[in-house]
């Protein structure tokens, strides 16, 4: 008699499972890390207590964790807006340094003595409106002409990038600092710059997670939220509903290529402090899409997913400095974010041992819907 | 291998989905050297029965035998080896690969020569053998519909395929290539091959077959010799007797009203761009269930998109209670009052994934009471979900669930209770009771019918003749994108519906302009 693992979908999850799911797969990727350092000849328990000190223990930890949150909350909200509708906006990297871009002229242009509040509040505007304008470069062909949105906004982050790195390496722009030998961007007036909070964490992190809360509201609570769901499910319900897919689809692009940019303003504005290509491109856009992935979309999701993901790379380097090798942190870094990821399968599927096997016949005639009805019953 | 085996028999054949026969003790013959023609309408077990024959389901009970020795096969490989070869509707085939890659695809090594070379060249002889021409060499993606469907067939002829399943072979094509198909057909036939032939189509398998079996409702509804029998006959056979439209329980002694629906010459495309609707003309009025019979794939699916505004017009014009709602779109449509019951429920009446209470205001979230300003008012969806599962005995859900995990019946509910909800003035419904156990399927009727009860009309499109003549007061049959007849419940003659259904009631002229049309 042999037995099968049998998968099927969950309905709906409960609380036990939607958080006791995660938990247990840190757990795993904890004991499985513990092999890993063990023959690396590493004491697994100091390192863990070290990755703990580093990243979460105590104040200082924390607001280093946070602060390299700050972005991540923002392009990984940028990517779940548009997840939520099945749009795949990759574009995350480039739309964040064209709303830095815009940010720094603003900051570098008003007079320096205008008052903080104004200055950061246009700065903020003219970052999310280059974002969103940039995101509609592709928006636009995808809305008319059904232009995969993935290839457009991916290869626009490469001409965004040229165009960084081209005001401050290739031509003396307005953004150049004239008098460094090196270039570099020219060095944003006080009242541009976020104030800090505590440590490196600045008010960035305040915008992030005001944004995430907000951007939960609009999708759950508005009707305009409403249809963006109904689209991201069935685009052909949410027609027959009478929804125009074309416009939302130009909207929650530009939405998106919009908080992407509020992402490149914080940094422009609470990290760098002026244009600096090197230091803005650190992939900021991509893992946004990974958090978005994790967080499912759900944008109240996307916080603690970007701290823990924040938390993982604060640590990382706490534990080079202990002698612990790099490839092994590398490897226990992947190692937690895998297994957490793998967790969601059984938050969405419930996998049953069944007693005997019986091999249906191939049945492409019932939907699966019946399957599942009949499966679940 | 193959050998002599050309004489297959069914008997007492039985096959169940979820405990619901799709056939039910079907009996089935055939000779060596004859086209057989399977007809039936949509769900009558024709597929069913194939698949059956082909290998690719097992049979409950009953037996299948080849040359008087009774065989079980488990797959459609081993269906192949003993000289059966099916040819789906939808063909199977790889568009990068040659031909002749394609026909030896899914052949272990001591069963295909070494060389691609001699593939083609074996190909080639066989194309020449039946007259079946196709260039060996060339990319599937290279050919025409009606060469694919060639290089199927010979698929299964280079597998030794003695008998031959053709399913619905003639959909695809065009005029000029079914009498090709039907060439190559007769000249397997004149080998001593046996051809199963699927269709919908009356005047191909008159024209064509030597004998008919007729599959009504999974059981079957007779075996004729072509040239013993007349299309009327076989109508009958496919669509039951006058006896059906006896059996109406609904009152029917009621005053029609203004038109509330109103089409004039409408035409519109299908999604390959060719005409789909013909120039159709007809009108609903208030207190009337207008049916449309027609077996599926002759525009209804396109004409209802029409209706709902889904599906741009080329030319005529649609009117919805006064208003003109021509190519205004789903909004302005369901705005001038149109309720819509779709085809397809899950993925275009319901968004599958997303739970109930959204589905139920899926076109009301944007006004009060269920939502004000923009803001979705949770607790008033919440209410009009609740009230609706009440009045319309939906069931099996559970808050927060995604409805595609809910059964047919109360998904049709489901939509019936959201759009009869919907301040409308008419009902538009396709396929109503599609896939309904009988008790879910006479609850859904009994709302369709007392929309006329409240003055409003109703469109209902369905493949179940039953049912049409069962609800309707109105019939038009649709062939090909045209209406084709039309009758009042009195005059109601089944018969003459049923060869209108099938293309054979009217005269040849007219019909081969629509073949020129439709292609």
């Amino acid at each position: 008699m042999t037995s099968r693992l049998r998968v099927t979908p969950r309905g709906f999850s409960g609380p036990g499972v939607r958080f006791g799911v995660p938990f247990s797969a840190l757990v795993v990727a904890l004991l499985l890390g513990a092999i890993i350092l063990a023959v690396a000849g590493n004491d697994p328990i100091e390192a863990y207590r070290t990755m703990f000190d580093a990243s979460l223990n105590g104040w200082s930890s924390m607001t280093r964790t946070l602060a390299l949150a700050t972005p991540l909350i923002l392009t990984g909200l940028a990517a779940a807006v548009a997840f939520q509708m099945r749009v795949y906006n990759i574009g995350g990297e480039g739309q964040l340094y064209l709303g830095a871009i815009a940010a720094s002229y603003v900051g570098l242009a008003l007079p320096e003595t205008t008052p903080m509040v104004f200055m950061l509040g246009a700065m903020l505007v003219a970052g999310a409106t280059a974002g969103a304008l940039w995101a509609l470069l592709a928006a636009i062909p995808k809305a008319f002409v059904n232009a995969d949105e993935i290839i457009t906004t991916l290869m626009l982050n490469f001409v965004a990038l040229s165009l960084m790195n081209w005001l401050i390496f290739g031509s003396r722009s307005f953004w150049r600092d004239p008098r460094r030998p090196v270039p570099s961007g020219k060095r944003l007036p006080e009242n541009a710059i976020m104030p800090e909070l505590s440590g490196r964490m600045h008010i960035g992190i305040i915008i992030a997670v005001v944004a995430a809360v907000l951007l939960w509201w609009l999708l759950q609570k508005t009707s305009w939220g409403f249809q963006i769901r109904t689209i991201g499910d069935s685009p052909r319900a949410a027609r027959y509903a009478g929804m125009s897919v074309r416009g939302k689809t130009m909207a929650v692009l530009a939405l998106s290529g919009a908080l992407a940019a509020i992402a490149g303003v914080s940094e422009v504005s609470g990290v760098t402090k002026g244009l600096e290509p090197v230091a803005l491109t650190s992939n900021i856009g991509f893992t946004g899409i990974i958090i978005a992935v994790v967080a499912r979309s759900n944008p109240l999701g996307v916080v603690p997913v970007s701290i823990f993901l924040a938390a993982i790379t604060t640590s990382g380097s706490r534990l080079q400095s202990i002698g612990i090798n790099v490839q092994v942190v590398l490897l226990l870094q992947g190692l937690i974010f895998l297994t957490v990821t793998a967790g969601e399968f059984f938050v969405m599927n419930k996998v049953s041992l069944t007693g005997s096997a019986i091999a249906g016949p191939a049945d492409d005639s019932s939907s699966p819907a019946t399957d599942v009805a009949e499966a679940t019953a | 291998m193959a050998g002599e085996s050309t004489h297959l028999e069914v008997r007492n054949l039985t096959k169940s989905f979820y405990g619901v026969p799709a056939i039910d003790a079907v009996n089935f013959e055939l000779r060596g050297g004859e086209i057989h023609g399977l007809l039936g309408e949509n769900g009558a077990g024709k597929s069913t029965l194939c698949s059956v024959l082909s290998g690719l389901y097992r049979p409950d009970s009953g037996t299948v035998s080849l040359n008087g020795q009774d065989v079980a096969f488990r797959s459609p490989q081993e269906a192949s080896s003993h000289g059966i070869g099916m040819v789906y509707q939808h063909f199977r085939l790889v568009n990068s690969f040659t031909v002749a890659q394609n026909i030896v695809l899914g052949l272990s090594k001591d069963q295909r020569p070494r060389s691609m070379r001699q593939v083609e060249r074996m190909v080639g002889d066989l194309a020449e053998e039946f007259g079946l021409h196709v260039d060996p060499s060339a990319s599937i993606w290279q050919l025409s519909v009606g060469e694919q469907q060639r290089v199927e067939i010979l698929k299964q002829l280079f597998r030794g395929a003695k008998i031959l399943i053709l399913d619905e072979p003639t959909a695809v094509l065009a005029a000029q290539e079914t009498d090709r198909l039907f060439d190559a057909v007769s000249t397997m036939v004149d080998k001593g091959h046996g051809v199963v032939l699927v269709s919908h189509k009356m005047a191909e398998t008159m024209e064509y077959t030597d004998r008919i079996t007729v599959l009504r409702r999974g059981k079957n509804g007779g075996s004729v010799e072509t040239r013993d029998t007349t299309p009327a006959e076989v109508a009958r056979m496919m669509f039951g007797d006058s006896s059906a439209a006896e059996r109406t329980t609904f009152d029917t002694s009621h005053e029609v009203g203004e038109p509330v629906l109103s089409l004039s010459g409408v035409s519109v495309l299908g999604d390959h761009g060719l005409p789909a609707v013909n120039d159709v003309s007809f009108e609903v009025r208030r207190g009337q269930v207008v049916g449309v019979a027609g077996v599926a794939g002759n525009g209804q699916r396109e004409l209802q998109e029409a209706i709902a505004g889904l599906r741009p017009l080329v030319e005529g014009t649609i009117t919805v209670a006064d208003t003109d709602c021509s190519n205004a779109g789903p909004k302005a449509t369901m705005q001038a009052g149109l309720a819509y019951v779709p085809e397809d429920r899950l993925g275009v009446g319901l968004a599958p994934g997303l739970p109930l209470e959204h589905n139920m205001v899926l076109k009301s979230y944007d006004r009060a009471p269920h939502s004000r300003r923009g803001v979705l008012a949770d607790a008033a969806i919440e209410k009009t979900m609740d009230m609706l599962v009440e009045d319309f005995d939906v069931r099996g859900n559970r808050r927060g669930m995604r409805v595609s995990l809910m059964s047919g019946g109360n998904l049709q509910k489901a939509i019936l209770a959201r759009e009869l909800n919907e301040i409308h003035q008419v009902l538009l419904a396709a396929a109503p009771t599609r896939g309904l156990d009988m008790a879910a399927a006479e609850a859904v009727r009994a709302h369709i019918v007392d929309e006329r009860a409240t003055r409003r009309g109703v469109l209902v499109f369905s493949e179940d003749l039953d049912e049409i003549v069962h609800m309707s007061d109105v019939i038009i049959v649709m062939f090909k994108g045209r209406i084709v007849g039309s009758f009042e419940r009195d005059e109601l003659d089944l018969d003459q519906v049923g060869l209108l259904m099938t293309g054979s009631g009217l005269d040849a002229d007219d019909a081969s302009d629509q073949v020129s049309a439709a292609s």
